[in-house]
């Protein structure tokens, strides 16, 4: 893939967020993709049950892409729920090859891409469900991203997402976990650049909700679900996303689904 | 309610068949107070006004999160002095129906309504429970009215009743975060002084007086809405503009505040 990875025209955040995702590989979720493809859906940091949360569709013979898939644990439940093709694209080689390897041993035949999910190399009108938790939901620019999933879809298709909660944000300093006050202002939030000692630095994105709202209608969305997960009672804190103390997210909602359908059908 | 409460003696026995929420009875203890001390005396000027929202008043020329109202049914629920329900008519409405619980709020805007001509219907109820048939209305419309002091549980299905198929239910309310950061006294902070986990009833005091609002999280709001047959079209978190001084008489969000985060949120949905 060494060849293809330089082809890639890259926004600089991406290429830095490409760095932090090789390192996090290594640190973390390399050796946590196998147990995380075995087990049973779940949504976020706290892991919340699909079962418990109903907000998926029915997938079954969908064709379905991930943006921003990491190691693809959600490509591969998407797989095993019955959907028919399935897409993965992300933008870090170490990423997709451990997703590879996963596919390999798992047998579920997923279609990988080493794209951005800004700018995917692949035909308009394409899929039936563009699905993201942490992926493009936070590491690229909604306005980028969120037309080009419309593009993607095919009308009546759906988007899907997860994200951190807008109040997350506004309580995340620059350094250090979440906490209980109010650390930035809501006006005019958009792009976040994070400094780590431990992964360098990193970009994300963050819009409110209001204006996400608006994004979707524009791009010929309507927003047909929304939720704000709070962790459960015995929820403790993540061994590595540790950001966000379990004791904050029982409190008030660390995440939010966003699930939106694709006008005109 | 019988509609005409203000009117008749106080009864001695309890004659209704069920008996008014007890945050009713409260609420309309404070509105009675409110409208001797602000809004009685504001409501001429407000009527005269172009159409704004909240309390630091953004233009809906700015906004433009109204549909067009032009030959509809309006009802507003919680009225007040029922300025909104001046304006749609003005706007075009072909019948605009104010509800609200207090006689001192419906007096106002009964004169108001005689002086400018407009010939809105004020009826004395309370949003949960309106004397009106079900699919009578094409737009329910609430601004600090049903919207904060009626229980979203009681108020969005009544709303959902009078409404016809395709129909629009719009409402202001405050925000979430403002809920978040509003301690039990005082101004809006910004520390988080109460969870949102299980947020509905607040019971606050208001110079030694009760007062009950309601407010539901974003998304318990959108799972109400669905599961009593709206689509949300339409949801806007408003700042107050940069100019924005505080409000001479609704102080308890400083205009500093809500020019950084969204004091107040606009809900648009339309009934399936």
């Amino acid at each position: 893939m060494a060849d293809a990875d330089k082809t890639l025209a890259l926004p600089e955040y991406a290429v830095r967020n490409r760095a932090v995702w090789t390192i996090s590989n290594a640190s973390y979720t390399a050796a946590d993709a196998h147990e995380s493809w075995a087990k049973d859906v779940h949504w976020g940091v706290w892991q919340v049950p699909e079962d418990e949360v109903q907000l998926l569709p029915d997938v079954r013979g969908l064709d379905v892409i991930e943006l921003g898939c990491g190691t693809a644990y959600w490509a591969a439940w998407l797989k095993k729920r019955g959907a028919r093709r399935v897409v993965g694209v992300d933008i870090t080689p170490a990423q997709l090859a451990t997703a590879r390897e996963m596919d390999a041993e798992f047998g579920l035949g997923i279609e990988f891409i080493e794209a951005n999910a800004e700018d995917v190399p692949l035909p308009d009108s394409t899929f039936d469900l563009a699905f993201s938790e942490y992926g493009a939901s936070i590491w690229c620019d909604p306005y980028r991203w969120i037309p080009e999933a419309a593009r993607l879809l095919r009308p009546g298709g759906e988007l899907i997402f997860m994200r951190n909660s807008t109040l997350q944000v506004l309580c995340s300093p620059d350094e250090g976990k979440v906490v209980e006050r109010l650390v930035r202002q809501q006006k005019g939030m958009h792009r976040f650049d994070w400094t780590d000692d431990d992964v360098g630095p990193s970009t994300d994105f963050h819009i409110s909700g209001s204006e996400l709202f608006q994004l979707l209608r524009k791009t010929d969305f309507e927003v047909v679900d929304f939720r704000e997960l709070i962790a459960p009672d015995d929820a403790v804190d993540h061994p590595y996303y540790s950001y966000v103390p379990a004791e904050w997210a029982k409190k008030w909602p660390a995440e939010e689904i966003w699930r939106a359908r694709k006008l005109g059908l | 309610m019988p509609k005409t409460a203000a009117r008749k003696p106080p009864a001695k026995k309890p004659t209704k068949k069920t008996a008014a929420p007890d945050y009713l009875v409260h609420n309309r203890a404070a509105w009675t107070k409110s409208n001797a001390r602000y809004t009685g005396g504001s409501a001429r000027e407000s009527w005269s006004q172009e159409p704004h929202w909240g309390p630091f008043k953004v233009p809906e020329a700015d906004l433009k999160a109204l549909p067009e109202v032009l030959g509809l049914d309006v009802i507003e629920l919680g009225c007040g002095t029922a300025y909104w329900a001046a304006w749609l008519k003005k706007l075009g409405a072909h019948r605009v129906v104010g509800v609200d619980i207090t006689p001192a709020q419906l007096d106002t805007a009964r004169e108001l309504d005689r002086e400018f001509g407009l010939g809105l219907e004020l009826l004395e109820a309370n949003a949960e429970d309106v004397p009106l048939p079900d699919a009578t209305f094409d737009l329910a419309f609430s601004e600090y009215g049903a919207s904060l002091w009626c229980d979203p549980y009681r108020w969005i299905p009544e709303a959902a009743r009078l409404l016809r198929p395709g129909g629009e239910l719009l409402f202001m309310r405050n925000s979430t975060l403002q809920i978040l950061c509003s301690p039990d006294d005082g101004d809006l902070g910004e520390r988080l002084v109460r969870p949102q986990k299980g947020m509905h009833r607040f019971d606050w005091t208001d110079e030694g007086k009760p007062e009950t609002v309601f407010h539901i999280s974003g998304s318990d709001m959108f799972q109400l809405l669905l599961k009593t047959g709206f689509d949300v079209v339409d949801f806007r978190e408003i700042f107050a503009p940069d100019d924005a001084v505080n409000h001479p008489y609704y102080q308890w969000v400083p205009a500093k505040w809500a020019k950084r985060w969204p004091s107040d949120e606009i809900w648009r949905a339309r009934k399936r």
